[in-house]
C-alpha cells in the first residue's frame, strides 16, 4: 500500500487519517467513527487493482447500524489437544498471509495508484514489517486474494460482533474463521459465505489448514445442532488471539483470552509467558514511562549541572530585556534591592503543564481544544464485554469497605451481586471500562472527569468525551523542551517530574532584578512558544507556598504567593490539597473533622504526632502554616529499584511463572545496569487472589481482590546479575507455594544499593558502606542507615564553596557527619595504579586532580599477604573486589620477599608527597589566628592510611592541600630529624597496616572501633599547623600537648605495638576508612554527637566501660574517637554532658592498672581542653 | 487549649517570656547560692514546684527587674529569620560599669541576638571571680505546641535550678565583699537596638571592660544543658582557679 502513496498509521489519528479500514468493528468503535470512512479492505485491494482511487462508498462496512446483535460470549478453554497455543505460530501464519497478499498486490498490479493516499490502521506497518522476515510461498498465491472477499462478506452481515475489534486486513483470514465459528444461528447467506471462505483456507499451511478444515467441520455440523462444540472452541480462541495482534491498544475490549505475541501491534494483553511480555508491558505502562522520565529529567539537570559553565542564555536574555526597558526602572530597582536586606528572600518556583498528557495529544489537533478530552488506552464507548466471572460490583464493594475501614475487609458475599452489574445496555452484555484515565482536560473537569477515574464511569458523566491515545514520544518530547528552557535560566531544579519542576529562582531574580511576576510570565511564555503547551506557574517563599500557588494559578496561569498573603491563603485551603497528604490520610482527618489547613492548625503538635506519627505530625503541622524547609534538591537518592508487574499476569503452569520471574530479572537487571547499581537484598513480592475473590477480574487484565506476599532474602553481595536475581527469586517463589493461577502480580525489588562503578561521587560512599558490611556489627549497619539519610549531594557544592566559607561549611558538616567504616571499593584501583604512579605522581604536582588525589591516597591501602587473607573474609567481599585482591594476591606471590613487595607502593606514596607540600604550604597564608601548637593537629590527624580517599576527592583544594600539608608535616615528624630517607616516611604508619581477617577480631572490639576521626576533624588543628610550618618551627614549638603526643605516639609506635597495629589494621582496613559525609548542613538535622552510634549518656558510659575495661591497651584510633565526641559534645553546647563523660573516663582510666590508660586520658583531656579553650576560653575543671 | 496560629504566634515573645521569668529566679539563686547578699535579705519561695530564695531588697530587686527588662527585647529576637551576619560580639554590662569592646569571638552559629546572659560576681577590686553564663541557642527544631511544651520546659527549667542551688559543691569559696553585675553577650547590631530601649527605660546599658570580661586562667564546671522545642541553654561556671589572689 504504501507504495501505491498510501500511508499506515498505527494509532488513529482524527485529523490525519482519511479512512478506516476494516472487517469488523465493536459497537463503541462504530459509534465513535460515525461519520468517517470506515471502509472495507478490498476497497484497497481493488483500487490498486483497478489502477486508481475507486468510489469508497461501496465499500463502506457499516451503511445501516443495526443495534440489535446478539453479543457473543465464548468460554476461552484452554483444549489439550492443542500442543502449543503459541500465539507466536499463528502469529506467524498469519504474516505470511499478509506478506501473501503483499506479494500478490506487488505483482498483480504495475500501476501505481496516485489517489490512494493514506491508508487506515496497522496494515501497512504489519505489511512492510514483514516482508523481509518471510519468504512466500508461491504456492500460495492465488488464494490469497479471494479472502478477504469471504471473510468481508460474512461480515457484512455481522457488522456488529462486540468481541473482537478486528480492523485489519491481516485479520480476514482468521478473523473470518472466528466470526464464522461463531455465528450460532447463521443465516443460509452467511454460511455459504463462511463455507467459501473455509474452502478458501484449504491451501494454506498445514496448521492453519487443519484448523480451517476443523472450522469447517464445526461450521456445518454444528450449525443445525446450534451448539458449539468444543473444537469449535478452541479454534474461536485461536482466532481471538488474531485479533489482539492486530488490534493494537484497543484490545481492552478483545474477549480474546489468550493474547498473542505482538511485536508490532501493542497489545497489552499479550501473555505473561510470552518473552515480549515484559518490554510490552513496561512500553506501554504510563506509571513506568513517568517515573523513569522522571529520572531521566533528574539526570539531564545534573549532567547541566555539572557542564555549567555558568552562564545560563535565558538570564542574559532577560538582563537584556530588562537593560532594554526605561533606565529609571532600572536604576529604582537597583535602589530597592540595596535598601531591602542583603540576604534577598527564597523564592521558588514550581512550573506544572496543565493536564500535560492532555496538552501534548492535542498540541497537533486543534479540532479537539476547548473539548473534554481525556487520554487513557480505551477508545470506545467506555464499554465492555463482561466476561464471565468477572463481578465488578463485589470489587467495588471490597474497596469501598477497604477504605473506609481502613483495612482488608472481608470480599463481601458474591451471591448479593450476582448480575446485577451487567447493564443491559444496547442489548449488549457490557460493563463500564475500566481503562484508567490518565489525564483529562479543564474542559472534562468541570464535567466531573478526575484524573484516575475509570473511562467508562466518566463517559457516562461526559458523552462527547473524547479519548487520546497515549503517544510517549510526544511526552518526552517536551517534557524535555521544558527542561531545557528552565535549564537555560538556572540548574537549581528539581525535577518532580515530567511535567513538574520546581526551581530555585531566588539567585536569577537577585541578578536579573526581575519581579517574580515578571519572570515567571517570561518562563511561561517560552515555554508555550516552544511546546505550544500550556505551563502554570506558581511562585512561593517555599517548595509547599509555591506548589499551592500552582493550584491557584491553573490553568495556564501564573500566582505569586507573597508572605502577607500566606496566612489567609494557607487557612484556606483544603487539606487534601497539601503534598504527602492522600487519600488514607485525608479521611483520616475528615474523621477528626479537619478539612482545611485552618482546621489543622488548631490542632496541636503533639496531637498530630500521636494520631500521625512524628514524622508526619510535625509534617503537617508546619505544612498547614504554610512552613517548609525542604531545599530545592537537584539530586535525589536512588535507594531502590523494582520491577513489578500485576496486570495481565495469569499463569497456568508453574514453569510459565518461572519463566516469567526469570525474565524479571532481566528486567531488573537491565535497570540496575541502567542505574549502575548493584543491590544486595532482594524481595519478592506477589499477588495473589485472595479466597473467595472472583476469578475473573473486572478490570480486564486486572488483578482485582488479592493478598499480598513478600519474602525477602540478603544475597552474600550485590548484584546485578539477572543469574543470581532469578535463581534467588526462584528460590523465595518456590517457598511461597503458591496456586500458579491464582497470582495476579509478581514484582521484585532490590534495595541496598550499591553503585556499579565506583566514582567519588554520592554513591561512592555507600559502597564503601556497603562492602564493609560483612564485619559489621548493628553499628555499621545503623551507620549505613544514617549515612543514607544524612547524605545529600553536597560534593558539587563543597567544590564552589569559597575559600571564606570553607570554614563554616566544614563546622556545620562536622556536626551532622556520620562515619563510616569502608572498605575501599577502590582497593583494586588502587593496587592497579602502582602502575600509573609515575603519571599521577605528576598530576599530584601540578593540578590537584582529584583522581590523582584518590589514586595516590588508595595505593596507602595495603593489601596483605595471600596467607594473612581469611579465605572466608574474602568469599564475603563483592565479587568485584575479591577478584582484585586476588589478583593482588597473585602479584605478591610472584615476587621475591615480603618486604620488597611493598616498596613499590610506599615508594610511590612517599615520593610523591613531600614535593607538593613545600609549594602548597607557602602558598596558603592562613590568617588564622591561634594559640594551639602543632601537637594538637597531628593528634587530631587520623592515620594516613585511614583518610578516605573519596571525602578526600570530595574536599574542598583548600581543604586537601591543608591535610596533604599536614600528613607531610606529620612524617617529617614521626620520623627522625635526619630526614635523609623520604622514601621510607609512610612506613612507620604503612606497612603495618594489614588487612587483618576479620573473624581474629572480637565483636566487642569492632563496635567499638567504628568511626574514628575523619579529616575534616582535623581542620582546626591544621590551620595551626599550617601557620607553624612554613617557620619551621616544628619541633621547638611543641607544648606540653605535643610532648605527651609524642611520648604517646612513640608508645603507640610502629614497632612496639605491632598486635595493636593489627588490631586497628583490622579495622582502618576492612571497615575502617572513613567517610565522612558532608552532609548538606541545610536540610539535615544534624545528628547528635554520638560515640561509635551511642548518643544517650547511658550508651556512650557502657561502651566506655566495655572499652576500658577489657582492652588493656587502648588504640589510637579509638582515643581519636573519642576525642572527636568530646569535640562534638562542645560544639553541641552540651558541656554538662562532656563534663560527666570526662569525669567518667577519669574514674575509669585512673582506674586502671595499665598505665596507658593513663596516659590515654591525659591525651584526651589535653585535647578537650584545647578545643574548650578556643571556644570558651577556659579549661574545664576536673577534681 | 490553646493553640497559637502563625501570625499571633510570636516564637521569640514566648520564648523570651519563659526566659526572663527563669533568669530573674536563676540570678536571685545564684547571689544567695554564692552569699553575694547577707543570707537575711532572702525570702524562701515557690518556683517550678520547688523551693527558691528570693531577695526582698527592693533595690536590689528593681535592679534584677531593669537589666532583664532590657534583654528581653534582645531575647524576642530570638526566632527564624533573623539571622543577621556574623561580627564579633559585644559585652554589655548594666549600670555604672565602663564599657570596651570584648575581643572575644563568638561562636559561628547562633542566630539569636543574645549568645549569653552571664552573672558575673566581681571580688573586691572588681576582678571577676565566678561567671555564670547561659548560654543561649536555638533549638535544631523550633516548634511551639502548647500542650506538653511548657510543663515539659518547666521541668527543664527546674532541673537548672536545683543544679544551682548545689552548684557551691563544685564551686570554692568566694572571697567575701563580693559583688555582682550582669552580662549580656550580643552581637554589635542588637547594641544599637539596645540604645533605643535605653533612652526609654532610663536604664542605660554600657560596653563592658576587658577586665570585667577577662578572667585569668578560668576553670569552666558545665552545670546543666537543656534541650527542649523552644529553646536550647546550657548552664556552666567559670571560675578563676586561684579566688583569693
Amino acid at each position: 500500500m504504501m507504495l501505491h502513496g498510501g500511508q499506515y498509521h498505527v494509532y488513529y489519528s482524527r485529523s490525519k487519517t482519511t479512512h478506516i479500514i476494516a472487517t469488523n468493528l465493536p459497537t463503541a468503535k462504530i459509534k465513535e467513527l460515525k461519520g468517517e470512512k470506515v471502509i472495507r479492505p478490498e476497497w484497497i485491494v481493488e483500487s490498486i487493482k483497478a489502477g486508481r482511487l475507486l468510489s469508497y462508498i461501496p465499500y463502506q462496512l457499516y451503511t445501516k447500524q443495526s443495534t440489535a446483535q446478539k453479543s457473543l460470549n465464548f468460554n476461552p478453554i484452554c483444549k489439550p489437544e492443542d500442543p502449543v497455543p503459541g500465539p507466536s505460530n499463528v502469529a506467524k501464519q498469519l504474516n505470511n498471509k499478509v506478506n501473501h497478499i503483499i506479494k500478490k498486490i506487488e505483482t498483480e498490479n504495475e500501476v501505481r495508484v496516485n489517489g490512494i493516499n493514506t491508508w487506515n490502521e496497522e496494515d501497512a506497518n504489519h505489511n512492510f514489517s514483514f516482508v523481509d522476515l518471510e519468504t512466500p510461498l508461491p504456492g500460495r498465491k492465488q488464494n490469497v486474494i479471494p479472502h478477504p472477499r469471504g471473510s468481508a462478506a460474512i461480515l457484512n452481515g455481522h457488522s456488529l460482533s462486540s468481541n473482537g475489534a478486528l480492523k485489519t486486513q491481516d485479520c480476514l483470514v482468521p478473523g473470518g474463521n472466528s466470526i464464522a465459528s461463531r455465528l450460532s444461528p447463521p443465516d443460509s447467506a452467511q454460511e455459504k459465505n463462511a463455507e467459501k471462505s473455509n474452502t478458501d483456507f484449504r491451501d494454506c499451511t498445514p496448521q492453519q489448514l487443519q484448523q480451517s478444515t476443523r472450522n469447517s467441520e464445526t461450521l456445518r455440523n454444528p450449525h443445525r445442532t446450534n451448539s458449539l462444540s468444543p473444537s469449535l472452541h478452541s479454534n474461536a480462541k485461536i482466532n481471538g488471539a488474531h485479533h489482539s495482534t492486530v488490534q493494537g491498544p484497543s484490545s481492552t475490549k478483545s474477549t480474546s483470552s489468550l493474547p498473542a505475541l505482538s511485536k508490532v501491534a501493542p497489545s497489552v494483553p499479550s501473555k505473561p509467558s510470552d518473552c515480549s511480555f515484559i518490554s510490552d508491558f513496561y512500553s506501554h505502562s504510563r506509571l513506568h514511562h513517568i517515573s523513569t522520565w522522571k529520572c531521566e529529567l533528574t539526570e539531564f539537570v545534573n549532567t547541566l549541572q555539572r557542564q555549567s559553565s555558568g552562564v545560563f542564555p535565558g538570564r542574559e536574555k532577560l538582563k537584556k530585556m530588562k537593560t532594554g526597558r526605561s533606565a529609571l526602572v532600572v536604576t529604582d530597582t537597583g535602589n530597592m534591592s540595596v535598601l531591602s536586606s542583603p540576604r534577598p528572600q527564597s523564592c521558588i518556583m514550581h512550573v506544572d503543564m496543565d493536564c500535560f498528557f492532555v496538552s501534548v495529544g492535542i498540541r497537533n489537533r486543534p479540532d479537539l481544544k476547548g473539548k473534554p478530552v481525556a487520554v487513557t488506552s480505551n477508545r470506545g464507548s467506555g464499554r465492555a464485554p463482561l466476561r464471565p466471572g468477572a463481578n465488578p460490583q463485589l470489587e467495588w464493594q471490597y474497596y469501598q469497605n477497604k477504605i473506609l475501614k481502613g483495612k482488608a475487609a472481608d470480599i463481601p458475599d458474591s451471591s448479593l451481586w450476582e448480575n446485577q452489574d451487567s447493564a443491559q445496555i444496547n442489548g449488549i452484555d457490557s460493563v463500564l471500562s475500566k481503562a484508567e484515565i490518565a489525564s483529562c482536560s479543564y474542559e472534562a473537569r468541570q464535567v466531573g472527569i478526575k484524573n484516575g477515574m475509570f473511562f467508562g464511569h466518566a463517559k457516562q458523566l461526559c458523552p462527547n468525551l473524547q479519548a487520546v491515545p497515549y503517544d510517549f514520544h510526544a511526552y518526552k518530547e517536551v517534557a524535555r523542551m521544558m527542561y531545557e528552557t528552565l535549564a537555560s535560566y538556572t540548574h537549581n531544579i528539581e525535577a518532580v517530574s515530567c511535567d513538574e519542576a520546581l526551581v530555585d529562582i531566588t539567585e536569577i531574580l537577585a541578578e536579573t532584578k526581575l519581579t517574580p511576576d515578571e519572570f515567571a510570565n517570561a518562563v511561561r511564555v517560552e515555554i508555550k512558544d516552544k511546546t505550544k503547551c500550556a505551563a502554570s506557574v506558581g511562585i512561593g517563599s517555599n517548595i509547599l507556598l509555591a506548589r499551592m500557588a500552582t493550584r491557584k494559578a491553573k490553568p495556564d496561569g501564573q500566582y505569586h504567593l507573597k508572605p502577607e498573603e500566606v496566612d489567609d491563603f494557607i487557612r484556606g485551603q483544603l487539606v487534601a490539597n497539601l503534598p504527602g497528604v492522600g487519600r488514607s490520610m485525608e479521611s483520616k482527618l475528615t474523621s477528626l473533622g479537619i478539612k482545611t489547613c485552618g482546621d489543622l492548625q488548631h490542632m496541636t503538635m503533639a496531637k498530630l504526632q500521636k494520631e500521625f506519627g512524628p514524622k508526619i505530625g510535625q509534617m503537617l503541622y508546619r505544612f498547614c502554616r504554610g512552613l517548609d524547609d525542604r531545599p530545592v534538591r537537584t539530586e535525589k537518592e536512588r535507594k531502590s529499584i523494582s520491577a513489578e508487574i500485576n496486570y495481565g499476569i495469569r499463569f497456568t503452569q508453574p514453569k510459565e511463572a518461572e519463566a516469567f520471574l526469570l525474565k524479571l530479572s532481566e528486567e531488573i537487571q537491565r535497570r540496575l545496569e541502567a542505574a549502575g547499581m548493584k543491590g544486595k537484598r532482594l524481595t519478592l513480592k506477589i499477588m495473589v487472589r485472595k479466597p473467595g475473590a472472583p476469578v475473573e477480574t473486572a478490570k480486564y487484565g486486572g488483578h482485582g481482590i488479592c493478598d499480598n506476599i513478600a519474602r525477602t532474602v540478603t544475597l552474600d553481595q550485590a548484584t546485578d546479575s539477572a543469574k543470581i536475581i532469578g535463581k534467588a527469586t526462584l528460590n523465595m517463589f518456590h517457598t511461597m507455594k503458591l496456586n500458579i493461577s491464582d497470582m495476579r502480580g509478581v514484582g521484585i525489588q532490590v534495595n541496598q544499593l550499591v553503585p556499579t562503578n565506583p566514582n567519588p561521587s554520592t554513591c561512592s560512599s555507600r559502597a564503601s558502606a556497603q562492602s564493609s558490611h560483612f564485619p559489621g556489627g548493628s553499628h555499621s549497619v545503623r551507620d549505613l542507615l544514617q549515612v543514607q539519610k544524612a547524605k545529600k549531594p553536597t560534593e558539587e557544592d563543597s567544590k564552589e564553596v569559597s575559600l571564606a566559607a570553607v570554614d563554616l561549611e566544614a563546622s556545620s558538616a562536622r556536626r551532622t557527619c556520620t562515619f563510616l567504616p569502608s572498605f575501599s571499593a577502590h582497593l583494586p584501583a588502587t593496587i592497579s595504579a602502582d602502575t600509573n604512579k609515575a603519571e599521577s605522581s605528576g598530576k599530584w604536582n601540578g593540578l590537584h586532580s582529584p583522581i590523582s588525589v584518590q589514586s595516590r591516597l588508595n595505593l596507602s591501602i595495603e593489601v596483605p599477604s595471600s596467607s594473612q587473607l581469611d579465605q572466608s573474609v574474602l568469599e564475603a567481599l563483592p565479587s568485584d573486589l575479591r577478584e582484585q585482591i586476588e589478583q593482588v594476591c597473585a602479584i605478591q606471590q610472584g615476587e621475591p620477599s615480603g618486604d620488597k613487595k611493598k616498596e613499590p607502593v610506599n615508594g610511590c606514596n612517599t615520593g610523591i608527597l613531600p614535593q607538593p607540600v613545600g609549594t602548597v604550604l607557602l602558598q596558603i597564608p592562613e590568617p588564622q589566628e591561634s594559640n594551639s601548637d602543632i601537637g594538637i593537629s597531628i593528634i587530631a590527624l587520623p592515620a594516613f592510611s585511614q583518610v578516605d580517599p573519596e571525602v578526600f576527592a570530595a574536599l574542598p583544594a583548600e581543604l586537601q592541600k591543608e591535610l596533604k600539608a599536614a600528613y607531610d608535616q606529620r612524617q617529617r615528624q614521626g620520623e627522625d630529624p635526619t630526614h635523609q630517607q623520604p622514601a621510607s616516611a609512610s612506613e612507620p604508619k604503612n606497612p603495618s597496616l594489614q588487612l587483618k581477617p576479620v573473624a581474629v577480631k572480637d565483636k566487642k572490639k569492632s563496635k567499638k572501633k567504628t568511626p574514628i576521626s575523619p579529616p575534616k576533624k582535623i581542620q582546626n588543628p591544621l590551620k595551626n599547623m599550617l601557620l607553624n610550618s612554613p617557620a619551621k618551627t616544628l619541633p621547638g614549638a611543641c607544648g606540653s600537648p605535643q610532648k605527651l603526643m609524642d611520648g604517646f605516639l612513640k608508645h603507640e609506635g610502629p614497632a612496639a605495638e605491632k598486635p595493636l597495629e593489627e588490631l586497628s589494621a583490622s579495622t582502618s582496613g576492612v571497615q575502617g576508612l572513613f567517610s565522612l559525609q558532608p552532609a548538606q548542613h541545610s536540610c539535615v538535622r544534624p545528628v547528635a554527637p554520638n560515640l561509635a552510634g551511642a548518643v544517650e549518656f547511658s550508651d556512650v558510659k557502657t561502651l566506655l566501660r566495655e572499652w576500658i575495661t577489657t582492652i588493656s591497651d587502648p588504640m589510637e584510633e579509638d582515643i581519636l574517637q573519642v576525642v572527636k565526641y568530646c569535640t562534638d559534645l562542645i560544639e553541641e553546647k552540651d558541656l554538662e554532658k562532656l563534663d560527666l563523660v570526662i569525669k567518667y573516663m577519669k574514674r575509669l582510666m585512673q582506674q586502671s592498672v595499665e598505665s596507658v590508660w593513663n596516659m590515654a586520658f591525659d591525651f584526651i583531656l589535653d585535647n578537650v581542653q584545647v578545643v574548650l579553650q578556643q571556644t570558651y576560653g577556659s579549661t574545664l575543671k576536673v577534681t | 487549649m490553646t493553640t497559637l496560629t502563625r501570625q499571633d504566634l510570636n516564637f521569640g515573645q514566648v520564648v523570651a517570656d519563659v526566659l526572663c521569668e527563669f533568669l530573674e529566679v536563676a540570678v536571685h539563686l545564684i547571689l544567695y547560692v554564692r552569699e553575694v547578699y547577707p543570707v537575711g535579705i532572702f525570702q524562701k519561695r515557690k518556683k517550678y514546684n520547688v523551693p527558691v530564695q528570693m531577695s526582698c531588697h527592693p533595690e536590689l530587686n528593681q535592679y534584677i527587674q531593669d537589666t532583664l527588662h532590657c534583654v528581653k527585647p534582645l531575647l524576642e529576637k530570638f526566632c527564624p529569620g533573623w539571622a543577621i551576619t556574623v561580627s564579633p560580639a559585644a559585652v554589655l554590662g548594666p549600670g555604672w560599669e565602663p564599657a570596651i569592646l570584648s575581643s572575644q569571638p563568638g561562636p559561628l552559629s547562633p542566630k539569636n541576638d543574645v549568645e549569653k546572659v552571664v552573672v558575673v560576681i566581681l571580688d573586691k577590686e572588681h576582678r571577676p571571680v565566678e561567671k555564670f553564663v547561659f548560654e543561649i541557642t536555638q533549638p535544631p527544631l523550633l516548634s511551639i505546641s502548647s500542650d506538653s511544651l511548657l510543663s515539659h520546659v518547666e521541668q527543664l527549667l527546674r532541673a537548672f535550678i536545683l543544679k544551682i542551688s548545689v552548684c557551691d559543691a563544685v564551686l570554692d569559696h568566694n572571697p567575701p565583699g563580693c559583688t555582682f553585675t550582669v552580662l549580656v553577650h550580643t552581637r554589635e547590631a542588637a547594641t544599637r537596638n539596645m540604645e533605643k530601649i535605653q533612652v526609654i527605660k532610663d536604664f542605660p546599658w554600657i560596653l563592658a571592660d576587658e577586665q570585667d570580661v577577662h578572667m585569668h586562667d578560668p576553670r569552666l564546671i558545665p552545670l546543666k544543658t537543656m534541650t527542649s522545642d523552644i529553646l536550647k541553654m546550657q548552664l556552666y561556671v567559670e571560675e578563676r582557679a586561684h579566688k583569693s589572689s
